[in-house]
């Protein structure tokens, strides 16, 4: 057997595979017998598998950019004038390549998770959880779905990956979010059935993964974000959710890991919602992997489905096993996970994320119900129905608004018992800033109902928000002597967990402006602009120019300048064009954007540009506050950063002039 | 057009007198694209027909516009089209026979939840004002101590579990 | 032994659904007409040159009423469409006393040229008709080209045929509706 790229890569891909069926037969009788060897051998092995994966990545990526069309996905997927930059993202352009891709970052994460967890009764169990997962991705990528497959006649050229892809840098980015997200969901997952194994279902499993856990959300909400930002800068349509069913599936882990990384905060303090927590988790997981076999096996229709033939069947197997395994463990270990839990009161901290988790899964329901109803009814009646957008907005905006009322009060609420005096106060000042936010709008002229009634839950917040600060720096401000500034930003350095996720919710009121606004209020039309001629649009005047055309590497644009006037002066150049890649066919018209904090003015061809018409078809689109959505997850994502560093003590606690005085006192 | 020579002219005019206009050559307003949402694009895979850049969504997008002019309503454009192509075509499933399942069940579920947090908190509720029972021995052993403590501990002091105060605040 | 009970009874519900999923292939390529057993709508379109003399300049559908007929959409950029066309000829050629065939050029704008070529490189004797704007297959609700629908005498549609058609699936077809 010669060695090509391609057998290379099958031996890594197989070596891989082989080591990760030993550690997780190591791991799992280590963790059996209590063997410390067994168990230091199953660690170091997982390191290997690591090693020998990213081996077979390296050997792709050489591949690629070696156009070696030997290697059956460097010859369905790429092309030889493709960018360089292309050539490295179509790893995972398609479906055999992004599974590598997963099994990848799997392995890399069980790696570090052998080597840097602590030596804990937990660690042997959920290192052979996640090393039963491994098996699974990587037994796809070595046998079912090789990538690798020598090809006796290799082509010259490929087709080049799928236009739509080659469109934006975005491409590089979102996938590996997604998937970082979803491997890090694993880790507690993985934890979760150790703790039910060894019968230890109490708080350790979940602290031990707190900072995954919050590493995996936060990679799987910047993974979602930045999706709708891709999509707004390439689809054309001015828009940046479709509730697609490959949308919906990465949307359901993340709800319900949200309800979780909530929820668990009710175990540790008040050792209460076990079950809660473990099934959440169980869900969470069972998502993900339901969400990876409906986006490959092509059982609903979407834009984002990506696979065929014998992957389908092999991640519904796989579906069924983490399910019946997942589920089977809570049910037989039930007595130990179940709540005999006291409450004292509805209206406390407890009785709201109680709620939290309610309205979450009732979201989460929504969800699955309105993606799968298509498939149900198909099989139960034979009709063929669509459940689309305006479905699922209609359903779930209520939902959302009461999310966002319980996001205001929840932190305001005490452990246990709220005092009512407080509570009665707290509520008022929130009120009132709701009220004169809403009031606001109303006054502005906004009628819509959902629009201005996230207005007025984005003041209810920021209220709370306000409340919380001041209730926590000012009392230390007093105590310790210092400045209100200096003891905020003390008071942020040591109560990461705190001021992270003051920061976090603040980021959410951000992003839901921004989404009320972009669509209650968004305008959307089509217009004819001949040469020359200035058309007017809401407060623009909009002139297009001519038409141009140009060639990059591995693809041609055909598209119109226009120049766009505010109050007769030219504020900008926009250049909205069609992009051709190489062979395919398909054309993607890629959009022109002109970026401001209140709106954007969002220009796309619609039709051709015709060299010789004396006009040219643009849909326009203004989207007031659609920024607000990408500046929240930034903010989103920077507070998840701020929770997840340790805390650390600024120095002495009260400022030396005022220790003086009280030594004096 | 004004730069043809006449024969193509007469051409254009005649094919144009067929009844061909072309239809990007309009103007679309708002209302087209906010019907066009809940229509699904025939020949793409999952996209509305505001979405999609494929030539049918195009011209349905003409035949929305078209039908706006000419008067007819939101409900009538739509069932234009769900005439010729089934419910399939409607991205909000109407609301009839087994299809009410979907919109029933999310409400269902959301108020089942309700319920069942009302009734879960009640009885965690009720668990925790439970007195616990306490055998008479053990009752005079703990006042005994009390006493002994010089506590001035009550009569009282054993029957029922002192009140909790709320945690302080974090 | 109810949990587990129940544990098993929702992942086995998900998973038939599922596999029933699996089973059917591809969804909404196949959707059924919704003008089964109703009269197909009647067009006015131009007709191609080759048929000036036989039909001329517009073909109305309505004129043909009371024969079968068997209309099939198709697109010069449409590759299935190359496939079934010496078909569709073959079975013009042995059932075009009967039975009506026409073809509806649809789904491109301004492409005569291209439809020329077409129609020329199968040598198609039946009329070709031109839906340059798209009405007509969105009128009988077309989900892509090809399609063909045959057309019992009555004007009523018996059946829709999405994809290729072959010499089979034709000829079943066509005795069907000379029936």
């Amino acid at each position: 057997m010669e060695l090509s790229l391609g057998t290379l890569g099958s031996a890594a891909a197989a070596l891989a595979l082989g080591l990760s069926l030993y550690a997780l037969v190591a791991g799992t009788l280590g963790a059996a017998r209590r063997d410390a060897r067994l168990q230091t051998s199953a660690r170091l092995t997982a390191v290997a598998v690591f090693l020998a994966t990213t081996t077979a990545v390296l050997v792709m990526q050489a591949a690629l950019l070696t156009d070696d069309f030997s290697v059956k996905y460097v010859a369905e997927q790429s092309r030889i004038d493709a960018p360089t930059w292309v050539k490295v993202v179509t790893l995972w352009a398609a479906l055999e390549g992004s599974v590598l891709l997963w099994a990848w970052l799997l392995t890399g994460y069980t790696a570090a998770l052998a080597m840097t967890t602590p030596n804990h009764a937990l660690r042997a169990w959920a290192l052979a959880v996640m090393q039963g997962v491994q098996v699974f991705f990587l037994g796809v990528v070595a046998i079912v779905a090789n990538p690798f497959v020598v090809l006796a006649n290799p082509p010259f050229d490929g087709p080049g990956a799928n236009p739509l892809l080659q469109n934006h840098w975005m491409m590089a980015v979102h996938p590996v979010l997604m998937y970082l997200g979803f491997v890090g969901l694993t880790v507690p997952f993985a934890f979760a059935m150790a703790a039910l194994i060894t019968r230890r279902p109490g708080t350790e499993w979940m602290q031990l993964t707190r900072r995954w856990t919050l590493a995996g959300w936060g990679f799987l909400t910047a993974a979602i974000i930045a999706g709708g930002w891709w999509s707004y800068e390439v689809l054309g349509w001015g828009g940046y959710w479709a509730w697609d069913p490959v949308e919906n599936v990465s949307f359901m882990p993340w709800l319900t890991a949200t309800a979780f990384i909530h929820s668990v905060q009710v175990q540790e303090r008040r050792r209460m919602l076990k079950s809660w927590n473990v099934l959440l988790i169980v869900l969470t997981f069972s998502l993900t992997i339901l969400g990876t076999f409906l986006t490959r096996s092509g059982v609903v229709s979407s834009v984002h489905a990506f696979g065929d033939g014998p992957v389908g069947p092999v991640f519904l197997a796989f579906f069924v096993l983490v399910a019946l395994f997942s589920l089977g463990l809570v049910a037989w270990r039930w007595d130990q996970v179940r709540d005999r839990a006291e409450l004292d009161a509805a209206v406390s901290r407890e009785g709201a994320f109680l709620l939290v988790n309610v309205l979450f899964l009732a979201l989460t329901f929504t969800v699955l119900i309105g993606t799968l109803f298509p498939l149900i009814v198909e099989a139960v009646d034979g009709a063929r129905v669509t459940v689309g957008a305006p479905f699922f907005d209609v359903v779930s905006l209520p939902m959302w608004m009461l999310v966002l009322l319980l996001m205001g009060i929840g932190p305001l609420l005490p452990w246990r018992k709220a005092e009512t005096q407080s509570l009665t106060r707290n509520l008022a000042w929130m009120l009132a800033g709701g009220g004169l936010a809403a009031g606001a709008a109303l006054a502005f002229g906004l009628r819509e109902v959902y629009p201005v009634l996230t207005i007025g839950l984005a003041g209810w917040n920021l209220t709370s928000l306000a409340l919380l600060l001041a209730g926590a720096v000012v009392p230390r401000a007093r105590l310790t002597g210092r400045s209100l500034a200096s003891a905020s930003v003390r008071y942020a350095f040591e109560q990461r967990r705190k001021v992270g996720s003051m920061i976090v919710h603040f980021g959410v009121v951000v992003v839901a402006l921004g989404i009320a606004g972009s669509s209650g209020y968004r305008t959307d039309v089509q217009l004819r602009l001949p040469y020359g001629e200035r058309v007017a649009f809401n407060q623009y005047e909009l002139q297009a120019l001519a038409p141009f055309s140009e060639r990059t590497a591995g693809r041609v644009s055909v598209g119109v300048e226009v120049a766009v006037f505010q109050a007769g002066r030219q504020v900008d150049l926009l250049r909205p064009h069609i992009n051709a890649f190489g062979t395919s066919s398909m054309t993607v018209p890629t959009a022109a954007v002109r970026y401001t904090p209140g709106h954007d003015l969002y220009l796309s061809i619609a039709g051709a540009v015709d060299p010789r018409a004396d006009a040219v078809i643009i849909r326009v689109i203004q989207s007031p506050l659609i920024t607000w959505i990408w500046i929240g997850a930034v903010i989103l994502a920077l507070g998840t950063v701020w929770t997840l560093v340790p805390a650390r003590s600024l120095g002495p606690a009260t400022a030396p002039a005022a220790a003086g005085q009280r030594a004096r006192a | 057009m004004r730069r043809l020579a006449p024969a193509v002219w007469a051409a254009a005019a005649a094919w144009l007198l067929l009844g061909q206009v072309a239809a990007q050559d309009v103007v679309l307003d708002p209302r087209v694209f906010e019907i066009g949402r809940e229509l699904r694009c025939p020949t793409c895979v999952a996209e509305s027909v505001s979405e999609s850049n494929a030539s049918i969504a195009r011209e349905m997008r003409q035949i929305i516009q078209e039908q706006l002019d000419a008067g007819r309503t939101r409900s009538e454009i739509l069932g234009f089209f769900q005439d010729r192509y089934g419910d399939w075509i409607l991205l909000e499933p109407p609301r009839r026979g087994l299809l009410l399942l979907v919109w029933l069940l999310p409400v269902a579920a959301a108020l089942g939840a309700g319920a069942g947090l009302v009734a879960l908190m009640r009885r965690w509720r009720a668990a925790g004002e439970q007195v616990a029972e306490v055998a008479p021995e053990d009752l005079a052993r703990v006042r005994a101590a009390l006493a002994a403590t010089g506590d001035g501990g009550t009569a009282d002091a054993g029957d029922r579990p002192t009140p909790r105060t709320p945690a302080p605040r974090p | 032994m109810r949990r587990v009970a129940l544990v098993v009874a929702i992942v086995g519900g998900l998973s038939a659904l599922f596999v029933f999923g699996l089973l059917r292939g591809a969804p909404d390529r196949n959707v059924p007409s919704n003008l089964l057993g109703r009269p197909v709508p009647t067009f006015v379109l131009p007709v191609y040159e080759r048929y000036l003399a036989d039909f001329g300049p517009r073909l109305s559908l309505a004129d043909h009423v009371g024969r079968p007929m068997v209309i099939n959409f198709w697109a010069s950029w449409c590759g299935p469409c190359y496939v079934e066309a010496p078909h569709l000829e073959a079975a013009h050629r042995r059932y075009g006393d009967e039975v009506l065939f026409i073809g509806v050029q649809t789904q491109e704008r301004d492409a005569r040229v291209a439809g020329r070529a077409f129609i020329e490189r199968f040598d198609f004797t039946f009329p070709n008709v031109i839906d340059d704007d798209s009405r007509v297959s969105i009128a009988y609700g077309l989900f892509g080209v090809p399609e063909t629908f045959f057309v019992h005498a009555d004007g009523t549609l018996d059946h829709k045929h999405v994809g290729p058609v072959d010499a089979r699936l034709l000829t079943e077809r066509v005795e069907a509706l000379r029936r």
